[in-house]
């Protein structure tokens, strides 16, 4: 994991374990936006190994892509992750943030990911949907 | 019971052993029924064991995919709306705001099959009875669903309702394909529609959890078909029940009966009180001796026999008494007078001149031997002499008569004078004999008297004292004997009906230990046979709660079903946060929801249900975000091998299926004013996989040749799904075997085998494929190529066009 990914998530998990003041209620959101952003950095770092370019591309390229280029699971996992986090970023009035758990839970799958990203860079072969 | 129950138990019966038991025919009777028990038990004969052959197994009523379902005049749908489905395992949401006309397919669709609805099985009966037809459009109502089934096709059931029909009034029919019309029966679904409900709705799922355990367990347990085991068991355990029963009745009955034993045995000191006291005393009891006892025509024993013989005893009667005395003095008058008249001299005389004739005849005497007169015997006198001495031998005769009579009526007298009979001196505890064994005595005494004249005074003199003192003490023994034979009576009466309960009940406790054996083995055997069936829905519902569980803290451990009758209920082995604790109790709402989707999805899922699709009915309400896409997962993973139908009226799942990439197809339904419903394919895999396509031949940021690779898969993508759609569509309206079906799909390994068994229904005719798309145009068979190159391969022309030509090639075998 780099170590700009693993910074990220580290900060991440900061804003769960301790509480200040100045993050009162804003804490979940930032916290998902963080891990988010450790999730496309490493499909970035994913994409710079792999096919330079694709990093480029919009979020939604870049994760039908990876069905392609990653086996399916880590493609769907990664998804999943994605789109749940993104959810929690933005700010709906009518939905309630996301629970200390259920970042965990995503975080988790974050490192995850990522992880797995990295152990198939080194593989050039790329795979049919 | 189920047959193939039967041979389960039978098995289990084998394996361990038990069939060589004597009890183990007490549980195949059980098996039977109460009835098969009570005769098995009544003829107490063991069973045949050829009786007890495992039974054949039986066949389960054909499975079964939804086609379409067409609702005229029900609830909030007017004019004819038809939603259509593609059948097979799948996804398919349809989507609509509350009111829209989507529930009612989910509810006509129940109320078609089961001819009743969960909906108004609650409080609100009347309100929703009343309320079933479409305001707008309230006739002609109609529900139709077209299912294509297992082995015979397509089949339509309709139900329809008369004008003034109530709900539960409408009349279903089934048209299978190329039959006549057929009852709802014909399906054979009557049994599996409860056992395996394939429609579940929010309201029925948070009342299962909410009803208590008993309800829930019913509801978990009934998919096992186990109900004819409990069955058995019940009648094993009521057999013996009514038989300790019985026992105990007699048991009940047996104290009072004693205490009145008691009372006649101490009042009167009756022997068979006495004896029955004994024979009911033990822990078994001499029922025999008792009947003997009480019986009517028994040799009583004891005291009451021996009253019995006083009161029979009999004394010569006093005209044989008066009759032997007077004969004595008669016979003596007579003797007297014999020997008055000169018997006794004639004899003596006969005798003397016999002997001087004698003397006479042999010595030629003629001298008088007694007067020594010379001469004086001679044949004068021998004439004369001979005369007399037989005239004197006849009148001696006539006395030797008149004393043998005498001795005679002696004889006879004294045969009179019988000793006392030893009953009077045994009785003497009860009575009192002194003064009849005195007067007997001296009646007896008269034995010595040799003097007929004494005796027969003896006899004249003492016979009526004796006999009056006899008659005394026999009237003595006759009242004790009564007094006694009345309190005896009622109470041999009544000992007598309770000998034949007791009879009764214990020949039924004779059977107790064998069936308390029979009753603990299928006891042991059900909830080992209950756990084993149970143990795939309990994984699968730890399964699906995995993904419905998301963030929560509460996590599933073992699901099962324990106790039994009133104390049964599901034990789920709940832990929150790692810690053991009380299970629905610390649960919110959502949560339990999702733990009853957990617990009952699995059960309209089973492989020997019937039905292949499952319809959920508003599965979002109360539940997490997150929660939410655990829920599109599990509906996911389900859909694999099930046609899962869902309805609602929450836009977060449609959005959580678009967003986790989960293939579905998703219809919409607006409603017009007066009632008429719309549906709208809005998504589809193929259209999800042509829109993607799309997404990536659009970004522009997304560098050439990755696009120029990735691209092409996802139209190939596109035209699989179409494929696997036209396949399914034409197998099952064949009446393909569903697995078959399944199996194929999945072994067809290239989009060659794929596209040669949609078009051709031949997997091996790959070399057809290409003549047959080119026929369709150039543009079809070169499409085709380029999907097939695969992702190895850059495309080399215009993507929009590539997507495009999939598009139309899509449709073009869709509708070909």
């Amino acid at each position: 994991m780099s170590a700009l990914t693993s910074g990220l998530l580290a900060a991440a998990h900061s804003l769960l374990a301790y509480s200040d003041a100045a993050t009162a209620g804003l804490w979940p959101r930032a916290a998902a936006l963080l891990a988010r952003q450790a999730l496309e950095q490493g499909l970035n770092d994913f994409w710079l190994e792999r096919a330079p370019g694709v990093e480029d591309s919009s979020r939604r390229s870049q994760l039908l892509c990876l069905r392609s280029y990653a086996d399916e699971q880590l493609a769907e996992e990664a998804s999943h992750t994605w789109a749940a986090l993104s959810r929690a970023c933005h700010h709906h009035a009518y939905e309630l943030s996301p629970t200390a758990s259920e970042l965990e839970r995503w975080m988790r799958s974050v490192t995850d990911v990522v992880d797995s990203l990295e152990k198939s860079r080194g593989r050039a072969e790329i795979t049919s949907p | 019971m189920d047959e193939s129950l039967q041979r389960i138990v039978f098995e289990r019966l084998q394996a361990d052993g038990s069939l060589d038991l004597d009890w183990s025919v007490y549980v195949i009777a059980a098996c039977n029924g109460a009835a098969d028990l009570e005769a098995t038990l009544e003829s107490s004969s063991a069973a045949e064991a050829s009786e007890l052959a495992p039974p054949a197994a039986t066949t389960a009523p054909a499975g079964a995919y939804l086609s379409s379902i067409t609702v005229q005049g029900f609830r909030g749908i007017g004019p004819e709306a038809t939603l259509k489905v593609q059948a097979g395992p799948g996804f398919t949401l349809v989507v609509g705001r509350n009111g829209s006309g989507k529930s009612s397919f989910a509810d006509a669709l129940e109320v078609l099959f089961t001819g009743d609805s969960h909906r108004w099985a609650g409080r609100r009966t009347q309100v929703w009875k009343e309320g079933w037809r479409n305001l707008h459009h309230p006739h002609p109502a109609m529900v139709e669903a077209v299912l294509l089934v297992e082995g015979s096709g397509p089949a339509t059931v309709t139900r329809r309702w008369k004008e003034d029909d109530a709900v539960e009034a409408g009349v279903a029919e089934v048209k299978p394909h190329g039959k006549g019309k057929q009852s709802l029966d014909y399906l054979g679904w009557t049994e599996a529609l409860v056992t395996h409900r394939p429609f579940l709705s929010y309201n029925e799922l948070s009342s299962m959890l909410d009803e208590g355990p008993g309800k829930l367990y019913d509801a978990l347990s009934l998919v096992l078909g186990l109900e004819d085991l409990v069955e058995a068991q019940t009648a094993l355990s009521t057999s013996r029940r009514t038989r300790k029963k019985a026992m105990d009745t007699a048991k009940k009955a047996l104290a009072p009966l004693r205490e009145r034993l008691e009372q006649v045995r101490d009042e009167g000191g009756d022997q068979r009180a006495a004896e029955c006291l004994a024979a009911t005393g033990g822990r078994i009891w001499d029922l025999d001796a008792v009947e003997a006892l009480t019986g009517d025509h028994t040799a009583a024993a004891g005291e009451i026999d021996r009253l019995r013989r006083v009161v029979v005893l009999e004394l010569p009667a006093p005209a044989r008494v008066a009759e032997a005395a007077s004969k004595l003095r008669q016979a003596t008058l007579e003797r007297e007078a014999a020997t008055g008249s000169g018997s006794h001299r004639a004899g003596t005389l006969a005798s003397l001149l016999e002997g001087a004739l004698d003397y006479h005849e042999h010595d030629n005497g003629s001298d008088c031997p007694v007067c020594n007169t010379p001469g004086a015997l001679d044949p004068q006198w021998k004439n004369r002499a001979q005369d007399e001495a037989a005239r004197l031998r006849a009148e001696a005769a006539s006395w030797e008569q008149a004393l043998g009579a005498e001795r005679a009526a002696v004889r006879d007298a004294k045969e009179l004078l019988v000793p006392a009979p030893s009953v009077l001196q045994g009785a003497a505890d009860i009575l009192a004999p002194e003064p009849v064994l005195e007067a007997w005595q001296q009646w007896r005494a008269g034995i010595t008297l040799t003097a007929p004249e004494e005796l027969a005074d003896h006899l004249e003199k003492n016979s009526e004292p004796l006999s009056g003192a006899l008659e005394t003490l026999k009237l003595e023994a006759r009242t004790e004997l009564n007094a006694r034979q009345e309190r005896w009576r009622p109470v041999a009466r009544d000992l007598t009906q309770w000998v034949k309960e007791a009879r009764t009940a214990s020949l039924g406790m004779k059977h107790d230990p064998s069936l308390k054996a029979a009753e603990d083995w299928l006891k042991k055997t059900g909830d080992s046979i209950r756990a084993q069936r149970f143990e795939p829905i309990g994984n699968q519902a730890i399964e699906l709660w995995e993904h419905l569980r998301q963030q929560s803290n509460v996590q599933l451990g073992k699901i099962e079903l324990a106790g039994a009758k009133t104390r049964r209920r599901v034990t789920l082995d709940v832990t929150v946060d790692g810690v053991a604790g009380a299970a629905l109790g610390v649960m919110s709402q959502g949560e339990l929801h999702a733990l009853a989707l957990s617990l009952f999805l699995p059960r309209a899922t089973l492989e020997e249900s019937p039905f292949r699709f499952v319809v959920v009915d508003d599965p979002v309400q109360s539940m997490d975000p997150a929660r939410v896409d655990g829920l599109a997962r599990a509906f996911e993973e389900v859909a694999q091998e099930r046609q899962v139908i869902v309805f609602t009226h929450d836009e977060r799942l449609p959005d959580a299926v678009r967003r986790l990439g989960i293939e579905a197809t998703t219809i919409g339904v607006t409603r017009r004013p007066a009632s008429v419903v719309e549906l709208r394919l809005t998504s589809h895999p193929v259209i999800a996989h042509l829109s993607d396509a799309r997404a990536l031949v659009a970004d522009s940021r997304l560098p050439e040749d990755v696009r120029r690779r990735v691209v092409p898969g996802f139209c190939r993508s596109a035209l699989e799904a179409v494929f696997t759609d036209r396949v399914r569509g034409r197998r099952l309206a064949a009446g393909a075997e569903h697995a078959a079906v399944e199996k194929e799909l999945a072994a067809a390994n290239t989009l060659n085998e794929l596209a040669a068994i949609a078009l051709f229904d031949d997997k091996a005719r790959t070399s057809d494929v290409m003549n047959r798309l080119n026929q369709i145009g150039g543009w079809a068979g070169d499409t085709f190529k380029q999907m097939n190159r695969g992702a190895h391969h850059a495309y080399p022309g215009a993507l929009f066009k590539l997507v495009n030509d999939s598009e139309k090639l899509c449709k073009q075998v869709a509708h070909h």
